[in-house]
């Protein structure tokens, strides 16, 4: 009896594991988005999802998944309409229903490169003297804006739109993942957008925590 | 007296976060009216030839190589065609370089295309919306995209 349950149990798991990756085959992902870094970057239509435990938040994935609104505006990078903000590709993304969500919102979440340090950005939010500052660097220094949409001081979304929207990054994204794409953005990807930045770790997490500040229930 | 001054501090403090705050809200860059008369003169940003100065760079050739890197960079801001009415354009402060236009163009140095490029903006004065891709592109290349956008504005600089 012991030694059924046992293998009931391992069934149940083996089941889940096999199931999901499925779901995935089922809604046909892979037609867009590489689940390994093995596959080559010039195929790719939307965004890796091999690191996407590391990346996005569960809830935020949840949510996405059921009711998703658009990213990125000109479409993914690689999209032969991008230049010209006429995605061909993928839009709107297919939405899934709450089960088939939550089964691949755990999926996701477990796809993690194991050898990123976890813990590197403190929990404790910019001052407002600080996030005043850490928002001219992010405009001014860096011309983060010219590209990526954020939420300005008075609430109002401002910037560009060929880099992906910032302004839900806090409840989308997970810090020390903003952090690392800042430090070693080639660990992830080889061929970007954006300009490769060399900053001083203390920078980094100004940034990152003023990135992590943006959230759509801040818009006035 | 003491009241007095802490009064005074208390008021330079709010004067100085309505001075922090202001200059925030001026974000990436100048409206385009001040742009042009806060331009700097160009010995405030390329230094003049000393004894020392190295060689001039040579020449870089435009390749189908240079013309990809600008459609897959510059052109999110600058353009397909370098008009200067790229996917980010109309959402910018200040609206990005018309690569076609030579009477701005003719009157930038080829050091100073390549400071604009490899630095961004702010280090040759200009709208610190344009960022620095000296980390991205190696010398070389952000040579030929000079050269590209000569091209572009079909205008020739020293």
């Amino acid at each position: 009896m012991k030694i059924l349950t046992s293998l009931l149990f391992i069934l149940a798991f083996v089941h889940s594991a096999w199931a999901t990756p499925e779901l995935v085959k089922e809604k046909a992902c892979g037609q867009c988005h590489r689940f390994t870094p093995d596959q080559p970057e010039g195929n790719i239509k939307g965004p890796d999802l091999f690191y996407a435990g590391n990346k996005l938040r569960k809830e935020w994935l949840m949510n996405y998944l059921q009711k998703p609104e658009p990213i990125r505006q000109a479409g993914y990078i690689t999209d032969p309409g991008f230049l010209k903000a006429e995605p061909e590709i993928a839009v709107p993304h297919p939405s899934l229903n709450e089960e088939e969500a939550k089964k691949m919102a755990d999926y996701l979440s477990s796809l993690k490169f194991a050898d990123l340090p976890e813990g590197v950005v403190d929990s404790e939010p910019l001052s407002k003297g600080k996030r005043v500052r850490t928002k001219i660097k992010f405009e001014r220094s860096y011309g983060c804006s010219s590209c990526h949409q954020t939420i300005n001081l008075a609430g109002k979304i401002r910037g560009g739109v060929s880099g992906p929207s910032l302004v839900d990054a806090g409840n989308r994204l997970q810090a020390d993942w903003v952090f690392h794409w800042l430090t070693q953005q080639k660990k992830f990807q080889k061929k970007t957008r954006m300009p490769v930045f060399q900053l001083e770790k203390d920078v980094v997490i100004l940034l990152t925590k003023y990135i992590m500040s943006m959230k759509k229930e801040n818009l006035k | 007296m003491k009241s007095y001054f802490c009064k005074t501090a208390h008021l330079i403090k709010i004067a100085l976060g309505f001075l922090l705050i202001a200059f925030a809200l001026v974000a990436c860059g100048e409206s385009p009216s001040k742009q042009n008369t806060a331009e700097k003169p160009p010995t405030a940003v390329v230094p003049a030839p000393t004894a020392s100065a190295p060689e001039p760079q040579p020449v870089s050739r435009v390749t189908e190589a240079t013309k990809q890197t600008y459609q897959w960079y510059c052109a999110q801001c600058h353009g397909i065609k370098g008009k200067g009415d790229g996917i980010n354009a109309r959402l910018l402060p200040v609206l990005p370089r018309d690569h076609t236009k030579a009477s701005y163009l003719e009157s930038r140095s080829d050091d100073q295309l390549f400071l604009a490029i490899k630095s961004g903006g702010l280090s040759v004065g200009r709208a610190p919306c344009m960022p620095a891709w000296g980390h991205t592109l190696d010398d070389d290349t952000i040579h030929s995209l000079v050269r590209y956008i000569r091209e572009l504005c079909e205008c020739e600089g020293a």
